[in-house]
């Protein structure tokens, strides 16, 4: 079994939260060496090297993503990302809670090699558990001399400023984090201008996910290397996937990227007794399903996207042979709908009557027309949009309708003979 | 909840939040005020319970914008509630990894044992009910959050056993503060309570909670229902004729006169 403990390595021996147990690890000995002996570009190099791609859900190439902060004198500014919402996904939570001093170092790594001096970390609203683990972090660390100004007895000053969301899935989108963040309501911002020209307060600005900052002080102490010849070329390294649904040990495991999803399925118990997984979504809940006959792809960025889904935050969910899917389609449906910040017409309104659509398929009343209906109208809203919500509605609609068009199909039957038999 | 042991003293309210609201402010970099507007409702909700129309007054003036800013912003956002709620607020998870693992039983034995449908608060404004997104803890479900504390692997017995500690007083969980009489419903629903154009969390009116509620079934109703027998005649004709039945129909309230 490839599980590995690297992010994850101490978390449910050890009480990582406290500050001595973290250094005691060779915590903050990265960040020491990194202001006193390293210069910013060292350690951007290191990361770019590496081959370290974003593990919010975009999967961009980190060291390219801060490469393109424009050398214009002005302020700039990093972002952590921790508005993890994305269904499925929840590797976020557990860093923040049980590794924080990781998530802190690793912030701190990013700001300094992206050149900047004030760091932000936006924490979804609901994580207050989180929110607070994370300021007596943040204490401890400024206690230690690790955050603040004359770091190590040199000239280089990082200050760590911690932000509540107050509930909206949406602000996990980097833009519209930097709006929540402002104070205004959490609606994504026209692109371009990208954050990197234009971010936080209209400077350059950098958003990194928790995972991706946390991997810094393991890229610095093992080297770009290590991390680079792990995996598939273009898509190396290791990463926490969130395993959930139909399996008998649902977690967090630390995985090369490239392992197959059926050792992923292994890895999580594997099916419930006497049961067979019929689907899994490879990427949370904007991803499209993959199918029974997919099990043996290796789980990686590329391989994800060429299959038609993609690898995104890392959630899998696996299916069995009981589910609903007409249940399933609503559940996320129906998220997508709540969750549209209303701005692009497409989005809002197509995800609310989608929602209506499959509400009234479950509820006995659906039309033959709605399974054409619901593909037409999911295709049709993507892809027009200003962020990628409203597009994330159409992969899971669709592939399971088509999969499994004969539970929706049983839905409008049976539906249509109690309506007659109702009047 | 007797509405004697309420009481409302916003000057204590501000005393309590004004010192907080400054080193807010001050995390920021200069002229960037509004940045902690989020963490001001925050610190405002943490005493009152709400967001009450005097909190967003005062928020306002101290980021500098207008309140009708701020109630655009805190409306945006499922965690600010514009209106009392009640002392433990439940919110169980309604997405995905939930739903597939027995999520609609507890939801429906939450509302059964509560007697009150999604977004909305019990009559001893002691419980508010809201089905929330996914909560990030997919591992444990079905999942939800207490006053925004984590329960997980939740069943109907477990339930039951919250429920009746909420109502003892010994849950692990302190209750909300609460400084005015939550109604039925806490969110701010618009005009008509249609389901609006992007504002969050405003609620259906035929929207229960639970999957496959009833809008589908009124959706359903409306196109399969016998429609009105088209009226042919020219419109001028229809409009005089449609004026002489109004003007002829009683008035609702009886004589206006």
């Amino acid at each position: 079994m490839p599980v590995v403990k690297v992010l994850t390595d101490g978390i449910g021996e050890l009480d990582l939260r406290d500050i001595a147990v973290y250094r005691k690890r060779g915590g903050y000995e990265q960040w020491k060496r990194a202001v006193t002996k390293l210069t910013p570009a060292e350690v951007a190099d290191v990361t770019s090297k590496s081959g370290l791609r974003g593990r919010g859900g975009a999967g961009f190439p980190t060291g390219r993503k801060w490469s393109f902060l424009p050398n214009n004198g002005r302020p700039r500014y990093m972002v952590c990302n921790c508005d993890e919402a994305e269904p499925g996904t929840f590797k976020d939570h557990m860093l923040l809670e049980e590794t924080p001093h990781q998530v802190l170092e690793g912030i701190l790594l990013g700001t300094y090699a992206i050149g900047s001096t004030h760091a932000f970390m936006y924490i979804r609203g609901e994580f207050a558990r989180g929110y607070e683990i994370f300021m007596e972090t943040l204490g401890q660390a400024r206690a230690a001399g690790f955050v603040g100004q004359k770091l190590f007895g040199t000239e280089t000053g990082i200050e760590v400023t911690v932000h509540r969301g107050a509930g909206a899935y949406i602000c996990g989108e980097e833009t519209a984090l930097l709006n929540s963040l402002e104070g205004r309501r959490g609606e994504p911002r026209l692109k371009p201008p990208f954050p990197a020209v234009k971010g936080l307060y209209g400077e350059p600005t950098v958003v990194n996910n928790v995972e991706t900052l946390a991997t810094l002080p393991h890229l610095l102490r093992n080297g770009a290397e290590w991390f680079a010849k792990v995996g598939p070329e273009k898509s190396p390294g290791y990463k926490i996937v969130s395993v959930s649904g139909h399996v008998r040990k649902p977690g967090n495991y630390e995985v090369p990227l490239g392992t197959p999803l059926r050792e992923l399925l292994e890895i999580a118990g594997g099916p419930r007794e006497g049961r067979t997984i019929v689907a899994v979504q490879p990427g949370g809940g904007s991803s499209a399903c993959l199918f029974a006959e997919h099990l043996d792809l290796p789980y990686d960025f590329d391989t994800m996207a060429q299959n038609g889904t993609m690898l995104g935050s890392g959630a899998v969910v696996f299916f069995d042979d009981t589910t609903n899917f007409v249940e399933a389609a609503l559940a996320l449906v129906r998220f997508y709908a709540h969750e549209s910040c209303g701005q692009c017409t497409p989005c809002r309104e197509g995800g609310h009557w989608l929602e209506v659509t499959l509400e009234r398929i479950l509820a006995g009343g659906g039309l033959d027309s709605d399974i054409d209906l619901l593909l037409a109208v999911s295709k049709q809203l993507t892809g027009i949009n200003l962020c990628p919500l409203g597009d994330s509605i159409e992969p899971f609609l669709a592939s399971v309708v088509r999969r499994f068009e004969a539970q929706f199909r049983e839905y409008v039957r049976a539906g249509a003979s109690t309506l007659v038999a109702g009047r | 909840m007797a509405a004697a042991e309420i009481s409302r003293d916003f000057s204590a309210t501000v005393a309590k939040v004004e010192p907080e609201a400054r080193k807010l402010i001050a995390q920021y970099p200069e002229g960037c005020a509004r940045s902690a507007l989020l963490p001001i409702l925050h610190a405002f909700q943490n005493v009152e319970g709400w967001l009450s129309p005097e909190a967003i007054e005062r928020a306002a003036e101290w980021v500098g914008v207008p309140v009708s800013v701020v109630e655009s912003t805190a409306s945006f956002y499922t965690l600010f509630h514009r209106r009392p709620v009640g002392r433990y607020m439940l919110q169980p998870c309604r997405n995905l990894s939930c739903i597939i693992n027995g999520a609609g039983e507890i939801m429906a034995h939450l509302r059964g044992r509560l007697e009150v449908g999604h977004n909305q608060t019990t009559p001893d404004g002691l419980f508010s009910y809201e089905e929330a997104e996914c909560l990030a803890a997919c591992d444990r479900a079905p999942c939800m959050q207490v006053n925004l504390q984590f329960y997980y692997d939740l069943t109907k017995e477990k339930i039951d056993a919250m429920l009746q500690a909420m109502r003892d007083g010994s849950f692990e969980v302190p209750p909300l503060p609460q400084n005015a009489v939550p109604g039925p419903d806490w969110h701010v629903a618009p005009e008509g309570a249609k389901k609006s154009t992007g504002a969050q969390g405003v609620p259906s009116p035929d929207d229960p909670g639970g999957l496959g509620d009833a809008s589908g079934r009124k959706m359903i109703e409306r196109l399969t229902a016998d429609a009105a027998p088209i009226d042919a005649r020219p419109t001028h004709e229809r409009l005089i004729a449609d004026g002489a039945a109004l003007l002829g129909a009683p008035s609702p309230n009886g004589s206006a006169h």
